[in-house]
């Protein structure tokens, strides 16, 4: 927050205290406004936004585009021939195959057909997805800096590849705020993929608040155990038992501000009431049984079952219709090294029907128009075969030089393919989007001006964006 | 509403002083708004620079200037034009300067606009002590500084705190613990003058000193007991966070601190501990992902040593010219790289170990540990001289017995010990093991009876030797290869090529170790030189030490060792697998074994050459001993000799040796259990350094030698251009930075902010200090106690102006909401090691040992899971009741308590403290085990205290968090609160119990379940009280 802002409302919290209302008017009243004050920095939006929140849908591990998104016939002929010196023109390779002796071409298992208005291409892995295709921008022509996952992911969640900034979440928190009292402005969910269940790991630092004051950090929504950290009450206190203890501990906190006058303490007061409305408002959340069955089902068989990827989506649209500002979902299993064609499946099956089912849902609720979906990893893969191209196997290694994802709602045209690359999905062709250029179209879309929203640390005002970023014009709606 | 109004009051009271000290200082007032609004372009950075303007220096700015007339100012008239083409900062650019801004730069025009170098750039001057009116109040120089800006203000400092409330700040300052209802008593009893020194004095001398100064430490030197990237592999750094302990105890001068760590390795006769000591630029991440460009991360790690060693000593934000020049201060991107070079010449590898420490290490035995083994090794020179003693004994009695073998021996025999399996193959086979694709074929021959292979038969032998990366192993076997092929001889192996596991093969005529979990960048493979024969019998043997790398191999060939080639030597993971033991077979059809083996065996240790001699010497005891001693082979003899000690030697010679052999297998077990410290080191022939265009690590550019920034002193020219003149250098008296940023930190520990308030930059971008004449005498005194760490904490601590009450009343909420002139004492929230250690302290369950292993306290189940993590296996016992700063931290997973109270995660380095407010917190305390059992636990130490009365046992719970007595206010509220819940849990002895049950420690059965519960409920109220995470 501002430093004037921010003493402002100290300032303006202590006047309250000193006044003769009770502390549970006090508390209410402090809670209401805080939440607003806090969140949200003075003259943003920039300007008039067309999105209002925003769900990502992250692929961690970098789905294939070869095998999705990315249609390039061409390959079939060309199968176990080795990767055109033309082609590859001696670009960095990971530690993983640079020291294979063949690079043999590896096309797709899978067929391609077109869909939609649009007629954009989409592989028999993602029906639904292909069923909701005109509401999807599609973008063919991502491209990134890093070549491994932890850097990669890292530089996909802050701006850069290192640990220590803010996650774009954290970012639109500290920016915008949230725009629900009861639940924080960030929420991260977590899934595993069937495809391939012990792949890479998940890191707190991608929804971490960097050097960002803590407050900002997106809160993890547990499938296992408490939905939120230390969420419950202990065994043995029970609703009665901690309403008074909270009460008692307002009455003293109370005796406490008047005498010593730090406007602190009235904060601390209202994030006591603001805990204590969480303890409802998210087993209240993530209570399904008021669902209708119908609309469950469209998310598909595993939407009732938490800490799947299904489950997730319907929670990302109950969130976002009590107006969490940024959901990300982290669906982990598209490293692809090995056993391609069999894991993909796996994960397909995973995200294809709810992705597809949440986009719908949005779209019935009118949700959509001020809601941006993202649906994207971290970078794409190799056309080249890891290790051995066998009769029905083949593996893909990273590749950061172009991939796939898609965008859909608030700001952003459907049924739009932007950006190609060349036959090979090996190397950009036209209109590449860089990370810094998702970045700063995403704020865009929430009427940020990426390079307006800054951060001093260290001497520096930094931003989500670094020193780059342009926003994708020709994706945005007119 | 009422708050918008207010803003421009709180504009006029936050401005530096300006009613009342009208003139205006360059430094203080000027260079920020210049700096932030205009040097990224008319800046030291060269390359951006527009215009060819600077405004940093005189030398470039007094163009845009007519001193005294702002008027026909150049500078003065672009920020003030109307004219947008025009007008500075243009409108592109970020920073917007406000009416105030301007106003500052006009008047310092209309004052004659005289520029000044960066104060933190020029070393600090003693100043004179300033004359203030109010005498009386002054207890020390600090006072002194800090009232004279206060009367400047026409302001009057707060009064002294109550003593109680002194005893608990301090105690939390010094020892990061409250102090107890006793050490509070004898504080308040002690009514001599020096009761307050005496009681700083008691403070820092004890352990508790040292754990509490180390934190902030780790928290800056980025320490953490895992890698940081990807997986988060463990590592073992605790040495090097013992020795800051240790050192912050001992009262290490903070020059020697600093040298020490930074290049303790090159001091000559370096110790043990000054090697360790440079563990602290080596608890940077390190990355052991598969597939990285290793270059690109051995760049990193230099970068984030430069970067740390700036923040931790200079306050500079020097990695800002690591890709261009520094757009703000006078640094230069070669200088970067100059500074750099020094932390570049270590022999490490940018891809690390993916599970533990990564070269350079050095074992690091604690104290304990060197003492148990300067006591084995005086023991074992006393077994060995015994032994030798025994030498002629021993030829007597053994050539007694030859004379006179006894029956039994004709036998074979080889060395059983740690031998887990084995398969002669003399034409039967004990199950489970059996041949398949293809039947049991043997076979007699010069070595009996032996078994065939034919390229596609194999032995599986089940699920025996599954070894893994930590393992110590030995195979061995007898093998006759035939014709070219080869082939695998013995495996747990995935059958197929390239496949995951381990294998001793053939390949060529050359016997070649495999130990693979993913082909080509994360295994071991080496090749023994040697070529064998094919239709000859060879004898092989092959070891592993679990060390993880190709140089823990070892082969022997016919009983005598040879040398390996390594192929591949990158390691990362465990290469354990499900698949069976194969003999003849593993990797592929292909690698089937073509050929005859015999007495093949697996053992769990890494078997000795004279061990590998036994095993290639197929000749049966009763033979040798007929053999003419004479005519015996060297193996003959040596098996005759071994078997002779191991059998039938006389007790006393068979004792001696056996004592021999005890005492070195416990040596070898003790030196394997010492931890290890990643360490500092330096390469010969140095590694080149050359400035890095863009900072890209493939981008070379002009290539460089160690320097440090020419706007800082030189070099001292004494020694090697080395680390060590490096951390020389910082330690100078005349270093204008080290003594500021050293000081200003201790102070932001007390105060809650630094003098500069941005601790970690004291640079252009950085805040000025607010008494810029306090903070150089600090600097200057700190070198004047020759860098006394707690000498110089006492004057602070001691101060006036330390011991001012922390009440905020409305005037100074509106004049000072921040407390910029310290006109009160301190009042902030406890940092999160303290809010844990304080209710772990208050009940009684705080165990008090210093040092050792990093422990795993309660955390709430399975969030690692979820993301995927290696399994958080928490401790039991006292390992829950640890100081937090000995919590395992895992960088990716970090311990979630401390992360919601604000500790840095640990993943670069952090100085700057922060602090928020949030309902994760409120949730944390109010329902996290560690808080409900400490509350459960402190509720029954007062049920069990000799008190009768409720008010008495409240009051001393009390006393325990909160130091002083509860007011009779509180007290009632207490006791209604107690009454309340009483009535509840004795109507519901169950929920009583369940409550009773939350945290691991005993409960105390001799206590009433509702009494207990009750206060339990009541206790926890106290703990999340305001006040109780508040030092004031």
């Amino acid at each position: 927050m501002h430093p004037l802002l921010e003493h402002q409302l100290l300032t303006r919290r202590h006047w309250l205290s000193q006044s003769a209302l009770g502390v549970a008017a006090l508390s209410t009243l402090l809670a209401e406004n805080d939440l607003h004050a806090e969140g949200g920095l003075p003259g943003l939006p920039h300007f008039k936004p067309r999105a209002r929140r925003v769900i990502y849908l992250f692929q961690s591990g970098a789905p294939s585009q070869l095998d999705l998104f990315d249609y390039k016939p061409g390959l079939r002929e060309r199968r176990g021939t080795e990767l055109p010196d033309s082609i590859r023109r001696g670009q960095r390779l990971t530690g993983m195959t640079s020291r294979q002796e063949s690079f043999p071409i590896a096309p797709s298992k899978y067929r391609f057909a077109r869909h939609g208005q649009s007629g954009t291409w989409l592989s028999e892995l993602l029906p639904h997805t292909a069923r909701v295709v005109d509401d999807l921008c599609v973008i063919r022509s991502m491209y990134t800096e890093a070549i491994n996952h932890d850097p990669a992911v890292t530089f996909f969640q802050t701006g850069s590849q290192l640990a220590g900034r803010p996650s774009i979440g954290a970012w639109l928190s500290y920016g915008l705020g949230s725009m629900n009292r009861d639940l924080p402005a960030f929420v991260a969910l977590v899934s595993v993929g069937s495809g391939n269940p012990n792949d890479q790991p998940l890191y707190d630092r991608l929804w971490g608040s960097g050097f960002l004051p803590t407050r900002y950090q997106g809160v993890k929504f547990r499938s296992v155990g408490e939905p939120v950290l230390f969420l419950s009450n202990p065994p043995g206190q029970d609703h009665a038992v901690r309403r008074r203890m909270l009460d008692d501990l307002a009455q003293l906190n109370q005796m406490k501000l008047e005498e010593s006058g730090d406007p602190e303490i009235a904060t601390r007061l209202a994030q006591y009431e603001l805990a204590y409305r969480m303890q409802s408002s998210v087993p209240a959340l993530l209570d399904l049984s008021r669902e209708p069955q119908r609309v469950v089902d469209r998310y598909g068989p595993d939407a009732r079952k938490p800490g799947t990827f299904a489950f997730n989506c319907l929670l990302a649209r109950r969130l976002a219709e009590r107006g969490v500002r940024f959901v990300q979902l982290f669906h982990r299993g598209w490293d692809q090294h090995t056993n391609l064609p069999r894991q993909i499946v796996g994960q397909c099956r995973d995200t294809d029907q709810p992705s597809a089912a949440l986009i719908e849902d949005l779209k019935q609720r009118g949700l959509l128009d001020d809601t941006l979906v993202v649906w994207g990893g971290e970078f794409g893969r190799t056309v080249y075969c890891q290790g051995k191209l066998t009769a029905d196997d083949y593996g893909r290694d990273h590749h950061p030089r172009c991939f796939s994802i898609w965008l859909a709602g608030g700001g952003i045209q459907g049924g739009l393919v932007h950006g190609s690359t060349d036959d090979f999905s090996y190397n950009l062709v036209e209109n590449g989007v860089h990370v810094h250029d998702l970045h700063a179209t995403i704020l865009h879309c929430l009427g940020i001006d990426h390079k307006r929203l800054t951060y001093k640390f260290q001497g520096r005002h930094y931003r989500l964006t670094d020193v780059h970023g342009e926003v994708v014009k020709p994706i945005l709606a007119g | 509403m009422a708050s918008a109004t207010l803003l421009p009051i709180l504009c006029l009271a936050l401005l530096p002083a300006q009613s009342a000290s009208p003139p205006v200082v360059f430094n203080r007032d000027v260079r920020p708004i210049l700096s932030d609004a205009c040097f990224a372009c008319h800046g030291p950075d060269r390359a951006r620079r527009k215009a060819d303007l600077r405004l940093d220096v005189e030398a470039g700015g007094k163009k845009t200037i007519t001193p005294g007339k702002p008027d026909k100012s150049e500078l003065y008239r672009r920020i003030t034009s109307t004219d947008v083409g025009d007008r500075m900062p243009p409108a592109r650019h970020p920073i917007k300067l406000t009416a105030a801004q301007i106003d500052i730069v006009r008047r310092w025009i209309e004052q004659g606009g005289q520029w000044q170098k960066h104060w933190a750039l020029l070393p600090p001057q003693r100043p004179a002590l300033p004359s203030v009116q109010n005498t009386r109040w002054i207890r020390n120089p600090i006072d002194a500084f800090v009232l004279a800006r206060l009367e400047r203000e026409k302001l009057a400092p707060a009064a002294e705190a109550d003593r109680v409330t002194l005893i608990r700040r301090v105690t939390l300052d010094l020892t990061g613990l409250p102090p107890t209802p006793a050490e509070v008593d004898a504080f308040l009893a002690d009514k001599r003058p020096a009761a307050y020194e005496k009681l700083v004095d008691r403070l820092l001398a004890s352990p508790r000193y040292g754990e509490r100064m180390a934190i902030r430490w780790m928290n800056a030197a980025r320490y953490a007991d895992t890698n940081g990237y990807q997986s988060d592999g463990e590592r073992v750094m605790w040495r090097w966070r013992d020795w800051v302990i240790d050192a912050y105890n001992a009262n290490m001068p903070f020059d020697q601190f600093t040298i020490e760590q930074l290049a303790g390795d090159l001091l000559p006769g370096a110790t043990l501990d000054q090697k360790i000591a440079t563990g602290f630029n080596r608890n940077h991440r390190g990355n052991g992902e598969g597939g990285i460009i290793p270059e690109e991360f051995q760049v990193e790690y230099v970068v984030d040593r430069v970067e740390t060693t700036a923040t931790v000593w200079m306050g500079l934000t020097l990695g800002c010219a690591r890709c261009h020049e520094h757009k703000y201060d006078p640094f230069s991107q070669k200088e970067f790289y100059q500074f750099f070079a020094y932390f570049n010449n270590i022999p490490e590898q940018g891809r690390a170990l993916k599970y533990g420490n990564s070269p350079p290490t050095i074992p690091s035995p604690t104290r304990a540990q060197q003492r148990q083994l300067q006591e084995l090794d005086a023991k074992l020179a006393t077994a060995r001289k015994n032994w030798q003693q025994q030498t002629s004994a021993l030829a007597r009695a053994q050539h007694t017995w030859e004379s006179a073998p006894t029956a039994a021996l004709v036998g074979q025999w080889h060395p059983g010990e740690g031998l887990l399996a084995d398969w002669p193959l003399h034409g039967t086979l004990a199950p489970p093991a059996q041949f398949r694709d293809g039947v049991a074929t043997f076979t007699a021959d010069a070595l009996g009876q032996v078994a065939v292979f034919d390229g596609k038969r194999y032995l599986d032998a089940g699920d025996v030797a599954g070894f893994g990366f930590y393992d110590k192993f030995t195979l061995s076997a007898w093998i006759r290869p035939e014709g070219t092929h080869g082939g695998t001889i013995l495996s747990r192996m995935v059958d197929v090529p390239e496949g995951e596991g381990y294998a001793l093969r053939l390949v060529q005529g050359k016997l070649q170790l495999h130990l693979v979990k993913r082909w080509l960048d994360d295994a071991i493979h080496v090749e023994c030189e040697p070529t064998l024969q094919a239709g000859r019998w060879h004898q092989v043997v092959v070891s592993y030490d679990g060390s993880r790398f190709a140089q823990g191999i070892r082969f022997y060939l016919d009983g005598r060792p040879y040398k390996h080639k390594v192929l591949l030597d990158e390691l990362n993971q465990s290469f354990a697998t499900k698949e069976p033991l194969r003999l003849g077979a593993g990797g592929g059809v292909k690698q089937r074994f073509q050929g005859a083996l015999a007495d093949v065996r697996v053992y769990n240790r890494v078997l000795s050459a004279d061990d590998a001699l036994l095993l290639a010497t197929p000749t049966p005891i009763g033979k040798i001993v007929t053999t003419a001693a004479a005519k015996r082979t060297l193996g003959e003899q040596a098996k005759l000799r071994a078997y002779f000690l191991a059998r039938e030697a006389p007790e006393t010679i068979r004792h001696a040796a056996q004592t021999v052999k005890d005492l070195e297998s416990t040596r070898q077990h003790l030196v394997e259990s010492f931890p290890t410290t990643m360490i500092m080191a330096e390469m010969a022939p140095p590694r080149q350094t050359f400035v890095l265009q863009r900072g890209v690590y493939d981008r070379p550019g002009e290539k460089v030698a160690p320097g440090t920034p020419a706007a800082l002193p030189p070099l001292p020219n004494e020694g090697k251009n080395d680390r060590l003149r490096l951390a020389r250098w910082l330690v100078a008296p005349e270093h204008p930075l080290t003594a500021r940023v050293a000081v200003n930190r201790f102070w932001q520990m007390y105060f809650g902010h630094g003098l500069v308030r941005t601790v970690d930059d004291l640079g252009s971008q950085g805040e000025p200090p607010t008494h810029p004449e306090l903070l150089d005498w600090l600097a200057t005194e700190f070198v004047r106690l020759k860098w006394d760490m707690k000498a110089l904490q006492k004057v602070i601590v001691t101060s006036a102006t330390y011991r001012q009450s922390s009440r905020l009343t409305r005037e100074m909420l509106l004049r000072d909401p921040d407390n910029r002139l310290l006109a009160r004492g301190p009042r902030f929230r406890l940092s999160a090691e303290m809010v844990r250690d304080q209710a772990l302290s208050a009940s009684g369950l705080l165990v008090n040992h210093l040092g050792g292993p990093s422990v795993k306290p309660y955390q709430p189940a399975g969030i690692e899971k979820e993301l995927g993590a290696d399994p958080y296996v928490q401790d039991h016992g006292e390992n829950l009741y640890r100081r937090s700063l000995y919590t395992f931290w895992k960088r990716t997973v970090a311990p979630p308590l401390m992360i919601n109270f604000d500790a840095p995660g640990r993943e670069s380095c952090m100085v700057r403290e922060t602090r928020t407010n949030t309902p994760l917190q409120a949730l944390n305390l109010l329902n996290d085990v560690t808080f409900v059992e400490a509350a459960r636990v402190l509720a029954e130490r007062v049920l069990r205290a000799s008190k009768p009365s409720d008010d008495e046992r409240l009051t001393l719970a009390f006393r325990r968090i909160l130091t002083r007595k509860p007011r009779p206010a509180e007290l009632r509220v207490l006791t209604a609160a107690l009454e309340h819940h009483r009535q509840i849990y004795r109507a519901d002895e169950k929920a009583a119990l369940k409550l009773l049950h939350v945290g691991e420690s005993a409960r105390d059965r001799g206590l009433a379940p509702a009494e207990v519960a009750a206060y339990t409920s009541v206790i926890g109220v106290i703990l999340n009280l305001d006040e109780a995470l508040t030092k004031e």
